[in-house]
């Protein structure tokens, strides 16, 4: 059963992905609790964005997929329009400007942009014949990289790469043909010394190349690295305990409550406590990949199937630079980090995953 | 909704590929947690240490330095506390406004405001300590402790200033102290054996001797260094700390100086140019080490303005310069004695030998003119009256006799180009001129000349007040001697310089006609006489520094003081059985006898008569 029936009032949900969610979210408080030095208003903060993500995740979760087929569109060019507005009006921190201020809120349009793409690019896959032919592909590649090319002007590294990756998930997994896969992988590999050399920055290079060789620069730009391995090593199988890691609260970690969470959780609660939190995680991924399989039609499938592989890009970027295996990039570990437009897009995101699984296919018996 | 016809194949791809994305990340997840695992079982214990490691800061703590004492117990250096106002740039975030702030009720000088702004940026961003004022009062003391609740990043710091209680007296002997630079730094580091990452805070502030006994005796007077451990956080501000050893105090060091001794020079200089070394004949020890014009070394050890600093580095009198230890002065006279020796030793002359001086010495080979300083000579001059009247020409004499080879070993023996002292701080050996040196140097062979020459203690013989005490010593020894020490009870080995002809004898005679010197009627030095109550041997010296090729030339150098002669003696006494003995350089002093007399003289009254 995926709805309650009140007579002419019915609520649709999938109790496996709600409780899950649910779940982690109350852990990301806990432990931001702690990362945060026992900061009450960070804490009341996040606990106020997650107790309203949580019921929009549901109202979002109400609509028929039809809604958001229509007005993928619509969301899209908000979202952009945003973006924008970020861009023009924002108030500028540390030389970027991502953010619109609403007084006592900042958020952060871009996240919305790695939702709406996948959607609007899935809702425009629907109506063509697949496989997808050349045409539509290089105009929904050209739309990708606009998006991409926007977010990453303001600037905005990180968000940009999963708002590329969200687009080419639906493109590939509706059909992208493996030759053209190939040969643009190709192009992307030989023209890969040009990139370096021409959009990245100088600390970005640094990033990489510290990822290499942590010794070359230990007190530069490795240090946030070796100070992360540290804490995540110096937490064994059953961690320090609950505001005991001494990594976190004495300053050596930066970003205990965004980018460097998954550290601090490391650091208290060991491996033993990051296994139930991947534990969790999994648990989505895999109801995901089941609703996705199982979804009423090409749109739904394809928009649950993009969706949840962002918010696996999302994790998997953000565990993967905190232990060292990937460069430095800004990256929230999801449902988790400080911050409220993560959180609320992701809750945006399986708001609509759970409407198309709730949602049955209208088709006359 | 329009209706699409989805064909089964659409979906079997769609299902592959979706497998293929999750199986990615799949394999990417089971590398993560391999990571993961690896982080926290594998290397577990390493990590645990680097955290560990990251969150205690060691800090040396310096132990008190030792006291150094006379040699009659007498206190001449210790420490005293004093309180500095220090400043944590690390929290400060607009200095300006942080001065404002002092300001309002302490007063800070415009210079100290300076040097604080010039430094603040650097200190800042390597979270270093800065002081801001040193030495503060007692008043601003307690105005700044009842406030400083409103200062988190200010506190008055407790430190122990060097303190030298005759400053002036003892700059060149006891040196003094002063923060180690980045080179000395790291040798101390290694020397101890600590860790690089220790810190020394600036309470705790590393001093190092830098010059003299302050230098020599530094592991003496250190002690041992004590340990405290800090719990920090990466930014540097402390949670805890607490003391893991205990810092050992340093030993005191006592000395052969005789500070009376050395107020007595110091007020018979009078801040000429000069240098006095006084030697203990019992066991070797110095007992007066003083160099002429001295510096403050209580503003060197604990903070001099630059200006100041300038003034004394540039002065032409070159207060620095440790002229008893590094001075090379021609012996001039003084070194005759010397010469004697040889002479009897050698076989060339006897207390009996004797010469007509009338004036000068002409060199067989060439005809050259060597004058005596006494116009019209001495007549019929023996050996006895060659000393006691210092006849030149007596000596030339010798000397043209002289093999310059076996010359040159006599007078290494008696201490002539050699370390002089075991203790003393950047002492000059000098050298003792002979043949091979004078071609390496001058690229010019000996002349017979050069060796009439230094039969008088001139031309390329030159020796260091502490070279000249030691033969003093030697002589009133009767060549027994020990190398010379600054260090009381020091342990050293009696030594002894072979004669196969110069015999006990021939001390005594040496010994009275040094006496003659300044208790005979015709003694250069008689004017000394009524100075003391005991008798002194001693050979005075008067070293040219420009030879003129007549009197009227000569005449015209004394007109320039620098280019006067030196005053120099040697002495030794109370006679016949001499407890100490001194020498004296008094530069452009001129006449050995009445101007560097006196100042030894003192000297050997104020260790003779306590």
């Amino acid at each position: 059963m995926r709805y309650l029936d009140f007579k002419k009032f019915s609520i649709y949900y999938d109790p496996y992905l709600i409780i899950s969610i649910a779940l982690l979210s109350i852990l990301g408080l806990f432990f931001l609790y702690s990362a945060s030095d026992g900061n009450a208003s960070v804490l009341i903060k996040q606990s106020i964005f997650v107790f309203f993500g949580l019921i929009l995740m549901i109202a979002l979760s109400q609509p028929d997929p039809q809604i958001y087929y229509s007005y993928s569109g619509f969301f899209l060019l908000i979202s952009i329009t945003l973006v924008f507005v970020a861009i023009f009006f924002g108030p500028e921190i540390n030389g970027a400007n991502r953010w619109i201020s609403f007084g006592f809120i900042t958020l952060q349009p871009s996240e919305l942009c790695k939702i709406f793409l996948p959607i609007f690019i899935a809702s425009y896959l629907y109506g063509v014949k697949l496989p997808i032919n050349l045409k539509n592909t290089f105009l929904t590649i050209f739309l990708i990289f606009i998006v991409f090319l926007i977010v990453s002007s303001q600037p905005d590294l990180g968000t940009a790469i999963v708002i590329l990756l969200s687009g080419l998930y639906v493109l590939f997994l509706a059909g992208l043909s493996w030759t053209f896969i190939g040969s643009a992988l190709a192009i992307f590999v030989i023209s890969l010394p040009f990139l370096w050399n021409n959009f990245l920055e100088p600390f970005q290079r640094q990033r990489i190349a510290t990822l290499f060789n942590p010794d070359l620069d230990p007190f530069g730009s490795a240090w946030n690295i070796t100070q992360s391995k540290i804490a995540i090593g110096s937490g064994g199988i059953f961690g320090k305990g609950f505001g005991e890691g001494t990594q976190s609260h004495l300053n050596f970690l930066p970003e205990t409550e965004t980018d460097f969470i998954f550290a601090v959780i490391a650091e208290e609660f060991g491996l033993v406590g990051l296994t139930v939190l991947i534990g969790l995680y999994f648990f989505i991924f895999i109801r995901c990949f089941y609703l996705s399989i199982n979804a009423r039609d090409r749109f739904c499938r394809l928009v649950i199937g993009g969706l949840s592989l962002v918010f696996i890009s999302t994790l998997f970027i953000n565990i993967g630079m905190v232990i060292g295996l990937l460069p430095v990039v800004g990256m929230p570990l999801p449902l988790i980090s400080q911050g409220g437009s993560s959180l609320i897009s992701f809750y945006i995101a399986f708001g609509i995953i759970i409407s198309m699984a709730s949602h049955k296919k209208l088709v006359p018996r | 909704m329009t209706e699409i016809n989805e064909t089964y194949k659409e979906k079997i791809s769609f299902n592959k590929r979706l497998v293929f994305l999750y199986a990615t990340f799949g394999i990417l997840g089971a590398v993560f947690y391999y990571q993961i695992f690896n982080l926290q079982i594998s290397n577990y214990s390493e990590y645990e240490i680097a955290a560990e490691n990251n969150k205690n800061e060691e800090i040396s703590v310096q132990p008190l330095r030792g006291i150094i004492f006379d040699r009659n117990g007498e206190i001449l250096v210790n420490n005293i506390p004093t309180f500095d106002l220090i400043t944590k740039p690390f929290f400060i975030d607009d200095p300006d406004d942080f001065l404002l702030k002092l300001s309002s009720f302490l007063e800070i000088d415009e210079e100290d405001k300076k040097v604080f702004l010039s430094q603040f940026e650097k200190a800042k961003t390597l979270n270093k300590e800065l002081t801001l004022k040193q030495s503060i009062s007692d008043e601003d003391k307690a105005k700044f402790l009842v406030r400083s609740h409103m200062f988190e990043n200010a506190y008055v710091g407790k430190r122990y200033l060097r303190n030298y209680l005759y400053p002036e007296i003892f700059s060149h002997s006891i040196g003094y102290v002063g923060r180690p630079n980045e080179y000395e730094l790291d040798e101390i580091y290694e020397k101890r054996s600590l860790n690089k990452k220790i810190n020394f805070t600036y309470t705790n502030q590393l001093i190092i001797g830098k010059t003299g006994l302050e230098f020599t005796y530094e592991n003496i007077l250190t002690g041992e260094f004590g340990n405290n451990l800090r719990e920090v956080d990466a930014r540097g501000r402390t949670l805890d700390e607490q003391i893991s050893t205990e810092p050992k105090v340093g030993n005191n060091l006592y000395t052969s100086l005789d500070l009376r001794s050395h107020q007595a020079a110091h007020k018979a200089f009078n801040n000429r140019k000069g240098a006095v070394v006084a030697i203990d004949i019992k066991d070797g020890s110095v007992v007066t080490l003083y160099s002429s014009p001295t510096f403050p070394t209580n503003q060197l050890a604990n903070g001099i303005l630059q200006k100041d600093f300038d003034e004394l580095l540039l002065s032409e009198e070159k207060p620095f310069f440790n002229r008893a230890l590094k001075g090379r002065y021609p012996p001039a006279s003084s070194i005759k004695p010397a010469i004697a020796m040889y002479g009897i030793e050698e076989g060339l002359i006897d207390w009996d030998f004797s010469i007509f001086d009338e004036g000068f010495f002409t060199l067989p080979e060439d005809g050259r003119i060597y004058r005596d300083w006494k116009e019209g000579g001495h007549g019929d001059t023996n050996l006895f009256k060659a000393i006691t009247q210092s006849s030149n020409t007596y000596f030339f004499d010798l000397a043209y006799r002289s093999d310059i080879n076996q010359l040159n070993k006599h007078l290494s023996s008696l201490g002539f180009g050699g370390k002089a002292c075991i203790d003393c701080f950047e002492e000059d050996k000098v050298f003792v001129p002979e043949p091979t040196w004078k071609m390496n140097k001058h690229n010019f062979g000996w002349f017979k000349g050069d060796t009439v020459n230094m039969g008088v203690g001139q031309g390329y013989l030159v020796s260091t007040p502490i070279q000249l005490a030691k033969y003093a010593y030697i002589m009133a020894n009767k060549g027994k001697f020990s190398d010379l020490s600054l260090k009381k009870d020091l342990v050293k080995s009696e030594k002894s310089i072979e004669f196969n002809k110069f015999s006990n004898d021939d001390w005594f005679k040496l010994h009275e006609s040094m006496v003659n010197v300044i208790e005979g009627n015709t003694g250069t030095a008689r004017r000394l006489r009524e100075r003391k109550n005991y008798i002194v041997a001693a050979k005075t010296g008067t070293a040219e520094l420009v030879s003129g090729e007549n009197r009227e030339q000569y005449s015209e150098t004394r007109l320039d003081d620098n280019l006067r002669d030196h005053a120099l003696i040697i002495a030794f006494g109370p006679m016949p059985n001499p407890r100490y003995a001194v020498s004296v350089v008094v530069e452009n002093g001129e006449s050995g006898g009445s101007v560097a007399g006196p100042v030894a003289i003192s000297v050997l009254n104020s260790l003779i008569q306590e």
